[in-house]
């Protein structure tokens, strides 16, 4: 179980949880003031699933197909967690901080690559 | 029942969490606490860190030692258990069994001599893991009230999914500025859904443990009743020899340990020894797990007498065996690296988390209208609930605070800690009966926080090798325990905060003006349960995902 | 439950109801799941240890499923009359299955 998989995984799946969570009328009205557009709704479902979809082929490439599922459900429950505390304590920060887990995503999995 | 199934589900999910809420609270701390079992263990005693470790090549004259302790002071004991030394805890530990009822002994030699180690008597975290399933009372009656209770958990769990209307909608939902009854209700759902996959599995997998005394049937109709033919022929261990009753001299032991760890790779834990001096005696080596899920112990077998081995077990488990001790191997996680048992630990937190709001809730939902007197039954729930969720956290860290403010050679200390335990906990559960209901959860709350805090303070005070008193020397291990310890005292702290800066409910401040409940009727009216009415805010909202 | 309209709701009827649910659901579903447990045991085309270990690991979600079923039908008559006809079914077939063997003293 690598630290490295485990930020990896922690970080796709708050990104990921970020999206679906928006696409929920009341979540957005929170964050952006706004209700979401049908088509909003549909391509943050889309990028959600697909997040959520990657962080278990990551998990269970990286740590088999044992671990694998284990940790992914244990990554997904600990970013819902963040989620949650975050959108009632700081919904505005919502936007920031999913950036920052797709950059902490993107620069982890290029650091895999090249280590 | 009358009504739609949703509603007969929500009665059953209320009344089924009630019953069992306080006894599950209990497990569900003390449980998610033996994650970090080893570690609660090694810093309860601090002496150990003095004691440097072991290497291989010590070992099997350790165990010769650990013989010659048993053959002068338990020989007459069916059964020896010798805990091999190992880096975070380098002693002997020896358990025997003389009978079954009768508590075994237990004693801690220094490996390296073979003398009674001079450590402050202690459960340490044993105390905690037993009581997660056994509750401190015969292991028999504990056992199945734990199990009775987590079945109902598992009911519970289950009509709770169908109860809750708005699985999806809601996941992320979490209102804390509104009412106490939709806050918690919001917690509740929260803690509950998003670790639903944890809970579903703690609860099922805790029941598989011990599934063999709840539902002994299968043995009974397939084995005859025959548990050890079933667990050696399911390849879960070695084959048992019954006693031949004839005397034979014993083959020493060190030379079946270094074989043993000639063997498995794996660290070896334990070596067991039954019957010794008969002439069926049996020396069984067993193994820690091997990396993976599954809970299998490689396990080797010797004669007693010849010392030659017996019977290897080393997985090859068939699909059954093998989905039995993953469920148990996920139960205990074991195989969880320091990250994902942060993450397991914190599973087991929103689980108590789920209990201890699902309490309350039962509660919020209850309170007497205006010019009502509450009924004693919530009286009752109300008592309760202050008990469990703040009586246990307090009897905890006083657990933690008698292991280092009582005397080190007191008699019988280890027993003054776990009664030290528990009269903290009674203490916390009467106290609040003689205050006013809000206050009482505040200064309960604030109780639990101030002890905490007192932990550490006595840790530092008393352990001469802790990190801050060393200036970053001295074992970690003590430097995060405290902090871990720190953090827990600032979420009661937060907890108080809460509680009392909640906007009180009119009804709730009614009713502590109440007459006490010795003159309280019990009312016959109840209110409707919390899931059966929509709250009008999520009712507002069209949405579904 | 739905006992909001008042007193009337709660009567000694529905209180005799809740309690024979619960009786049922716990002894009765014990018995089910038990009962379940045996004849899998000795019926399920595997291994012995391994029948034995699959119909144990079912039992507890056979269980909960009594539970549940007990507590969602709306007449009690017909739960007690469901789970009275289960036991009678798979004591019946434990017997067959298993039943000389168990009594007799040979193994099964």
């Amino acid at each position: 179980m690598t630290p490295t998989i485990l930020l990896l995984n922690l970080s796709l799946c708050f990104a990921a949880l970020t999206a679906l969570c928006l696409s929920l009328n009341r979540h957005h009205t929170e964050v952006f003031q706004s209700k979401p557009s049908a088509r909003r709704i549909l391509l943050l479902r889309v990028l959600g699933w697909t997040g959520i979809g990657l962080s278990l082929t990551v998990a269970g490439v990286a740590e088999g197909w044992n671990f694998g599922p284990v940790q992914w459900i244990g990554t997904l429950t600990g970013a819902a967690v963040a989620l949650v505390l975050l959108l009632s304590y700081r919904p505005r920060l919502i936007g920031q901080a999913c950036g920052a887990t797709i950059a902490l995503a993107v620069a982890v999995s290029a650091m895999l690559q090249f280590a | 029942m009358k009504g739609s199934f949703r509603q007969s589900m929500a009665w059953l999910h209320t009344w089924a969490g009630l019953v069992v809420g306080w006894v599950l609270f209990a497990v569900f701390v003390t449980g998610t606490a033996s994650y970090y079992r080893a570690d609660i263990s090694r810093w309860m005693r601090p002496e150990l860190t003095k004691v440097s470790p072991l290497t291989h090549a010590e070992l099997p004259a350790a165990a010769e030692r650990a013989v010659a302790y048993l053959e002068k002071h338990a020989s007459e004991a069916r059964t020896w258990f010798i805990g091999l030394p190992h880096g975070d805890e380098p002693v002997l530990d020896l358990f025997w069994r003389i009978r079954p009822g009768a508590p075994p002994g237990h004693v801690i030699l220094d490996a390296r001599t073979g003398a009674e180690m001079a450590l402050r008597k202690t459960m340490a975290g044993d105390f905690l893991y037993r009581f997660h399933f056994e509750l401190h009372l015969p292991p028999i009656w504990g056992r199945w009230i734990v199990g009775i209770c987590a079945m109902i958990m598992l009911v519970a769990l289950i009509s709770g999914i169908i109860t809750h209307k708005r699985i999806f909608s809601d996941f992320f939902t979490f209102r804390r500025d509104k009412a106490p009854r939709r806050s918690f209700l919001d917690a509740h759902n929260v803690t509950g859904v998003l670790a639903l996959p944890y809970h579903l599995m703690i609860t099922y997998t805790g029941i598989v443990t011990l599934s063999m005394m709840y539902m002994p049937w299968g043995v009974t109709t397939a084995y005859r009743g025959d548990s050890q033919a079933y667990f050696s022929e399911a390849g879960f261990v070695t084959k048992s020899r019954p006693v031949a009753n004839r005397p034979a001299p014993p083959a020493p032991i060190g030379p079946m340990v270094e074989r043993a760890l000639a063997t498995f790779p794996e660290r070896l834990g334990r070596v067991s020894i039954a019957h010794h001096g008969d002439a069926h005696a049996t020396v069984i080596a067993a193994f820690e797990e091997p990396h993976g899920l599954s809970h299998e112990h490689p396990q080797i077998a010797f004669d007693g007498v010849t010392g030659a081995v017996l019977e290897v077990v080393n997985g090859g488990l068939k699909p059954a065996a093998k989905t039995f001790s993953t469920m148990v191997g996920l139960h205990e996680a074991h195989f969880a690296g320091p990250t994902l048992r942060l993450l397991f630990f914190l599973c087991g937190v929103m689980g108590s988390a789920m209990v201890a709001t699902g309490l309350v809730l039962w509660t919020l939902a209850r309170l007497p209208k205006a010019n009502e007197r509450p009924f004693f039954g919530l009286r009752l729930v109300q008592a309760l609930n202050i008990a469990s969720v703040a009586g246990l956290p307090a009897a905890v860290a006083t657990y933690f605070l008698a292991n280092r403010l009582l005397p080190p050679d007191l008699a019988g200390r280890s027993d003054w800690e776990i009664r030290a335990f528990f009269a903290a906990w009674i203490a916390a559960a009467l106290i609040p009966l003689a205050r006013p209901h809000r206050r009482a959860w505040s200064e309960m709350l604030g109780l639990v926080a101030g002890l905490c805090l007192a932990v550490v303070l006595a840790d530092i005070a008393t352990v001469e090798t802790h990190p801050l008193r060393r200036l970053g020397a001295g074992e970690a291990l003590f430097l995060w325990f405290d902090g871990a310890l720190l953090a827990m005292a600032c979420l009661f702290a937060v907890a108080v905060r809460k509680v009392a800066r909640y906007q009180a409910p009119s009804r709730a401040e009614r009713s502590r003006e109440a007459p006490r409940p010795s003159a309280a009727v019990r009312s016959s009216e109840r209110p409707a349960p919390l899931h059966a009415a929509p709250p009008p805010l999520a009712a507002a909202e069209p949405e579904r995902a | 439950m739905s006992t909001s309209k008042g007193s009337a709701g709660t009567g000694l009827v529905e209180r005799a109801g809740i309690f024979a649910r619960i009786v049922l659901a716990t002894g009765g579903g014990y018995a089910v799941a038990a009962l379940a447990t045996a004849l899998l045991s000795v019926t399920l085309p595997l291994e012995r240890s391994e029948a034995v270990t699959t119909a144990t690991l079912l039992s507890f979600a056979i269980l909960a499923g009594v539970v549940v079923l007990v507590f969602a039908l709306h007449s009690v008559p017909r739960a007690a009359g469901i789970l009275f006809g289960a036991i009678l079914v798979m004591g019946l077939g434990l017997w067959l299955a298993a039943g000389p063997g168990l009594f007799v003293g040979g193994a099964p």
